[in-house]
């Protein structure tokens, strides 16, 4: 197992600097590059750049250099010095801008994901042992109702309703008065009362999809043999789906892990943008849409090594959960 | 046992292929049967749209700018005792506000315009092979259109602009869908049903198309696709390079599954009887977490469909005025529709409905192929 | 202070005696209570109270000897407060620049008519519009307190405007004929800026946005981000770990338009308001406080701004602002929620979000011009947009009055291009030809020059019998009702024969199609309806990224010849009369320039407009005083700011 480890670890490293490449590639692939995008920003409100600046600032991003230039001049600055760049953007250093959402969104992203699970792995499985029952036709309806209707529709709604009959501000992380307050007992409480409706929002379409994986993977396995012959054994009903049927399920889940890790920094986003949460999704988006060079290559990176170290994990959970499985 | 396999004389059973008994047993299945009438009810709107819309979709009206939904009377109250069975409805009458520049309506309720079935409307072609103007039903009145779900901003009926929407809802992005589960099937059953070297390597690829960013590629895709081509056509081939990167998620999870598999005494019973490997993977291991597969492919779907909204939020993907589902309800993303016009959130109601009826279909088909259903 | 509690008057009086302590004049010190009292209406409570603890000098020293005396719109105000606004996402500094930082040498009126003296006293410009000389106000001082002079401005251009290591080119405002002015000290309150050739419009671009370079760099603080000045600069650009001390410089200073300018706290200004709460890549918001040394006053002598503070709230996306709008959470927006589209949504709502509506006047001219691309690679497609009549006839099937109901629920006419009616410039045949419905007189024009021929489905070939079709680029998320307009005008053209694709991309995509010439036809907003002379991309090929019918023609005109492709005589003759208008000061003598250049326009009918660019509108609380209850919108009169949110206060 170790062994085994280790040798996955070694092999990140070449991922790494392939995944690097293409990640660059992919990012100047798109027409245009940073000052376009930033003419056309500023077109939009018909605001106009000076030609002579435009010209400018391709030549001050290294724009007008070829592709390989820019990309050893990145890399380089990673390797070397651990300078991941400044974003064209902010002028201020790519590092900074990343790690100063990342707080908030782990928090909000792991919170999201403990409620989703909580709340489907249960009624997943209640929707499959009692299949075809009022309780899951009304899971069943349910789940597909949050399934149908996208999640930033849902929270535009909320917001409409939550502004204009309650008097409430839905968007956002905090009150106005604690926006830049130092942490405080206060202040955590006030996120608190903030973070449930985005919580809950990120959380009906993942809950809805989570309650019908759970109760078709319930299915596959509730029809086996095993399971009749536990039963002709006179194992409770209760031991016996979490004894077998159940650790058996979760096999599909151990294999999402993989993309649990880099969902965290990339997932939701639109929801993100709409309830104008401080997360790290906006800024990638933004990044990506604007050909912010190093602030986007900075979060394709960190997503990267993060899908690496989550289907590692994954691997390794789904020798641990299933004895049949070997790692070789 | 239901009546119908009781009502078939015994001489059957013995004959029945495994293809009528699955059928038989779909069904017993009314749920499964039921989601098998609205899934071909709507592809046939979908082939169709046409004959199915009252007011023609991408026709644009001042007068008629934010018009509500209008209540349809099926019966006629007259004098007799006994109502007529004689569908109409009231017409509205529009001011719009000085000021605010709003529309505001007001129901006639003095005067009726009559519906009638198979009428007569605007021109609609068929399949491109022949045009008609004959609708499934209409108001009798061209100068009093029927809105049923009521107008968007321009006035354009939002019923027709369902219908009009499922032609590309639950055509173009399906295909993507189904691509991807296929690459994501055979690429993960043969990563763990092998194991060892080609799994790693495969492993590796995956966790590439994992990770690298997909908005990049519809921007560049979005450039570089002829702009003379229609719009349907150029997100075509987005979703089918898509899903060229889409099949990750589902390929990880089958190897899961066959990672845990392949030890078992059934696939090594079918190996030793001789059976090919395709065979012992398609036809024996894949079939024992067929619920799994059924369920993201039903999942897939509302997502595909609503992947095209998140899209076009964010101006790529399909735009108007090409009408699909998902561009129709990101035209409704906005706090004027909320606030005035809320049926314009009707194409939702429509995806619910198509993603519950696939649904159930998926399921009846599970439950029909599974031989340890009772 | 009449309402101090009695705590606070202790505050003071210990101050004063600490201030004894400490050696300064005894009366002075002892006057400090009574001198808050006189100066109580002169300047904000809260720096009243700075004074009397003496941690600011008093108003007299904060204020030039001639302070600029803003006349507010209905009255004096009172101070205090703190304004809402918001911000889209990122990249949305320019929003912050339009309420805050329009302090350059000059302004605007309030018309959009005239320049009038700003940081300077008043200028003087020679016989030949080559020198211009400007008196600055004596006293006047950063926001940092220290003094504004001479040297700021002549640092800002030479050593920095001018310094090929920040800019590789000089910003264009401050170039004519291909040669930058030259800034000279004549002494610490005079100033002259020379010109090799007549440069008349000089002081109009000056009162713009992009003519803020001479009074964006605070010299006494600047230097030490430049290696003229500070020997060590190297060392803190390799401790801020940057490429070069360009970088340094400009993460420090910013520029005009990027966020950096309103990202760094202790950058001195000479705005109502500094930073406070920066505006960088995590912010959720930006704060911006009063400026203790702000130059203005109202008529009273009362030191502008009245309200304390701008929070500048920050949206990802735009309903968010239409909601916080809706229920009364901005004090004043027009920014991002001004589409038409948006206007009953937002009136229904007045009295519950306690907000009343402004207008805004368009200072485009046109709403949806649509530009043929005469310069198209493909030498078929060139023959035919080049063709006047073609356009002609394509003007003529438009059907204007069906769109404007439509799209613009009736609130506009139909429109070709140039000064807007009202305006002394507004040239009826530039406005008005072909704007007629008239598919029979299109047919006719259309078999006439050669494209007469049809296919089965009535869709007219070129002269080499394939399908006539085009693509019109134009982009959804930025102009929605333009999509919906070409629909109407697809429709309308289908009528003629002529087939088109409304081809809706994304915008760097509409960019790069354009700077590389590859687009069949665009559409974008005309522009030039009340300043023609700053924008004048659709009179002549003038704007590489603007005058989409002819791009390499505006890279000629701008590389004077060195690149792009030579225009047609008509074009030349338009490029030179414009360059004369812009080196006359004698407004009589422009405009009958611009009279000419107009002729020629409307002759060479390069664009086709539809109808004449909407008015929007603005929010204002209904709080919120000296609001014009109308004023221009436009990028070269940066609404609100030449409307001075300085004296804008709550009443």
């Amino acid at each position: 197992m170790l062994l085994f480890i280790a040798r996955r670890l070694l092999w990140m490293i070449p991922s790494l600097a392939v995944i690097s490449v293409l990640a660059f590639v992919l990012i100047r692939l798109p027409p245009g590059d940073f000052v376009t995008n930033y003419i056309a920003t500023l077109a939009a409100s018909n605001e106009v750049v000076d030609q002579n600046t435009a010209a400018e600032l391709r030549a001050r991003f290294g724009l007008d250099q070829p592709m390989i230039v820019q990309y050893w001049k990145w890399i380089s600055g990673i390797v070397f010095r651990g300078d991941f760049g400044f974003s064209f953007e902010w002028q201020q250093p790519v590092g900074d801008l990343i790690w100063e959402r990342m707080g908030l969104t782990l928090l909000l992203t792991f919170s999201t994901l403990l409620v989703t699970w909580a709340i489907a792995l249960p009624i997943g499985v209640y929707s499959a042992v009692k299949k075809y029952s009022f309780g899951d036709y009304f899971a069943t309806f349910f789940s597909f109702l949050g399934l149908a209707i996208p999640s930033f529709l849902l929270a535009l709604v909320l917001m409409y309703v939550a502004a204009m009959y309650f008097g409430q501000d839905v968007g956002g992380l905090f009150s106005e008065q604690y926006l830049t307050a130092p942490w405080s007992l206060a202040k955590v409480w006030d996120l608190m009362s903030h973070i449930w409706i985005a919580v809950v929002i990120l959380a009906v379409s993942g809950t809805a999809s989570l309650i019908r994986i759970m109760r078709a993977n319930m299915l596959d396995e509730l029809g086996k043999p095993y399971v009749t012959t536990a039963r002709a054994k006179g194992l409770s009903e209760f031991r016996l789906l979490v004894k077998y049927p159940v650790r058996l399920a979760l096999n599909p889940f151990i294999s999402t892990i993989a993309w649990l890790l880099p969902n965290l920094v990339s997932g939701s986003i639109i929801v993100a943008i709409v309830l104008n949460l401080p997360t790290a999704g906006p800024l990638l988006l933004q990044s990506l849409m604007s050909q912010d060079m190093y602030l986007a290559g900075a979060f394709v990176l960190l997503i990267c090594a993060l899908t690496l170290v989550g289907t590692l994990i994954s691997d390794v959970l789904l020798a641990l959960a299933d004895p049949r499985i070997r790692l070789e | 046992m239901s009546d119908t396999a009781l009502a078939a004389p015994p001489a059957r059973f013995v004959v029945a292929s495994q293809w009528l008994l699955m059928w038989w047993a779909f069904r017993r299945h009314k749920l499964a049967m039921a989601g098998l009438i609205v899934t071909a009810a709507l592809y046939i709107i979908a082939a169709v749209p046409g004959f199915f819309a009252v007011n023609d979709p991408a026709k644009q009206n001042a007068r008629t700018a934010f018009h509500p939904p209008q209540a349809i009377h099926f019966l006629e109250w007259t004098d007799s005792a006994l109502p007529s069975l004689r569908p109409y409805i009231h017409p509205y009458v529009l001011k719009r506000d000085p000021v605010s520049l709003a529309s505001i309506y007001a129901e006639d309720r003095g005067r009726k315009i009559y519906l009638s079935l198979f009428a007569e409307g605007y021109e609609y072609s068929v399949f491109g092979l022949f045009t008609t103007r004959t609708h499934l039903f209409a108001s009798q009145d061209a100068r009093q259109p029927l809105f049923p779900f009521g107008a968007d901003r321009l006035g354009r009926c939002v019923f027709s602009r369902i219908m009009q929407g499922a032609q590309i809802s639950l055509t173009v992005g399906l295909i993507g869908v189904f691509l991807s589960l296929l690459i994501g099937v055979v690429i993960g059953g043969i990563s763990g049903y092998y194991g060892g070297r080609l799994d790693f390597a495969l492993q590796r690829v995956v966790e590439f198309v994992l990770a690298l960013p997909t908005i990049p590629i519809w921007l560049a895709m979005a450039a570089a696709l002829p702009h003379d081509w229609p719009a349907a056509l150029n997100y075509f081939c987005i979703t089918l390079i898509l899903s060229l990167t889409g099949w990750a998620q589902l390929a990880r999870v089958v190897r899961g599954r066959f990672l845990s598999l392949r030890t078992e005494e059934f696939v090594t019973a079918a190996r030793l009887d001789g059976a090919s490997e395709a065979r012992v993977i398609f036809r024996h291991m894949l079939p024992s977490f067929a619920s799994h597969i059924i369920a993201s492919m039903t999942l897939a779907i509302p997502a595909m469909i609503l992947a095209e909204t998140s899209l076009s939020f964010l101006g790529l993907g399909l735009q108007p005025p090409t009408i699909s589902w998902g561009v129709l309800l990101r035209e409704a993303q906005n706090i004027r529709s909320i606030a005035t016009a809320p049926w314009l959130f009707a194409p939702g109601v429509a995806v619910v409905i198509a993603v519950i009826a696939l649904n159930f279909l998926g399921d009846g088909l599970r439950d029909a192929a599974d031989p340890y259903n009772k | 202070m009449t309402d101090t509690s009695p705590a606070d008057r202790l505050d003071t009086a210990a101050t004063s005696r600490r201030s004894v302590l400490a050696g300064f004049a005894g009366a002075a010190a002892m006057g400090v209570p009574g001198v808050a009292l006189a100066q109580e209406a002169k300047e904000a409570p809260a720096l009243a109270k700075l004074v009397a603890d003496g941690k600011l000098p008093k108003l007299a020293d904060r204020l030039p000897a001639k302070p600029l005396v803003v006349t507010p719109i209905e009255t004096s105000g009172t101070y205090g407060g703190q304004l809402r606004r918001g911000l889209r996402g990122s990249a949305d500094h320019n929003g912050i620049l339009r309420m805050v930082g329009n302090q350059g040498l000059v302004r605007w009126n309030m018309e959009f008519t005239q320049v009038l003296p700003n940081v300077v006293e008043s200028w003087e410009v020679n016989e030949a519009s080559t020198v211009f000389t400007f008196k600055l106000r004596a006293g006047m001082r950063w926001s940092d307190g220290h003094p504004f002079t001479a040297d700021d401005i002549v640092f800002s251009i030479e050593d920095c405007c001018k310094n090929s290591e920040l800019y590789r080119s000089v910003p264009s405002p401050l170039v004519i004929a291909n040669k930058p002015g030259t800034a000279t000290k004549i002494d610490d309150t005079t100033v002259r800026i020379a010109f090799e050739a007549p440069y008349a419009l000089f002081l109009e671009i000056m009162a713009t946005p992009l003519g803020q370079h001479p009074t964006l760099f605070p010299k006494h603080y600047a230097s030490r981000f430049h290696p003229k000045y500070n020997a060590g600069v190297a060392d803190l650009v390799k401790a801020a770990n940057v490429a070069d001390w360009g970088a340094l410089f400009r993460a420090k200073l910013g520029d005009i338009e990027i966020p950096a300018r309103w990202g760094n706290p202790e950058k001195p200004t000479l705005d109502p308001w500094v930073v406070e709460e920066p505006y960088t890549g995590g912010a959720t918001r930006v704060l911006m406080r009063r400026n203790p040394y702000f130059w203005q006053v109202d008529p009273q002598g009362r030191q502008l701004p009245y309200i304390d503070a701008i929070n500048f709230g920050i949206s990802q996306d735009v309903e968010s602002l239409m909601l916080d709008a809706i229920s009364g959470k901005l004090d004043i927006q027009d920014r991002h929620i001004d589409t038409l589209q948006n206007k009953p949504t937002l009136s229904q709502n007045m009295a519950k979000g306690g907000y009343r509506l402004i207008e805004l006047v368009n200072s485009g001219s046109q709403q949806c011009q649509i530009y043929f691309n005469m310069t198209h690679k493909d030498p078929k497609m060139r023959a035919m947009f080049a063709n006047k009549e073609f356009r002609q006839a394509l003007s003529l099937g438009i059907d204007r009055a069906e769109i404007i109901e439509l799209v613009y629920l009736g609130q506009s006419e139909p429109y070709q291009a140039g000064p807007r009616p009202g305006h002394p410039w507004h040239h009826a045949a530039l406005a008005k030809q072909f704007t007629d419905h008239d598919t029979a007189k299109a047919n006719a024009m259309l078999d006439r020059i050669g494209y007469g021929k049809k296919n089965a489905q009535g869709q007219r070939l070129h002269p080499d019998g394939s399908k006539i079709f085009f693509a019109i680029d134009v982009i959804p998320t930025l102009y929605p009702d333009l999509v919906d307009t070409l629909e109407l005008v697809k429709r309308h053209w289908a009528e003629i024969g002529i087939d088109c694709k409304v081809n809706t991309i994304e915008r760097a995509l509409y960019y790069t199609r354009g700077d590389n010439n590859e687009h069949d036809v665009a559409v974008w907003p005309g522009s030039g309806g009340l300043d023609p002379m700053l924008d004048p991309r659709d009179f002549f090929a003038q704007h590489p990224q603007g005058s989409r019918y002819a791009i390499p023609w505006t890279q000629w005109y701008v590389s004077n010849g060195k690149e792009g492709e030579a225009p047609p005589d008509g074009q030349k003759q338009r490029m030179k009369l414009f360059d004369e208008a812009r080196g006359t000061a004698d407004l009589a003598k422009r405009g009958a320039a611009m009279k000419q250049l107009f002729d020629l326009t409307a002759e060479a009918f390069e664009t086709v407009g539809v109808c004449l660019a909407v008015n929007a509108f603005g929010i204002a609380n209904t709080k919120l005083r000296n609001v014009p209850k109308k004023m221009p919108a436009s990028w070269s009169w940066p609404n609100p700011g030449p409307a001075m949110p300085q004296q804008f206060f709550f009443g």
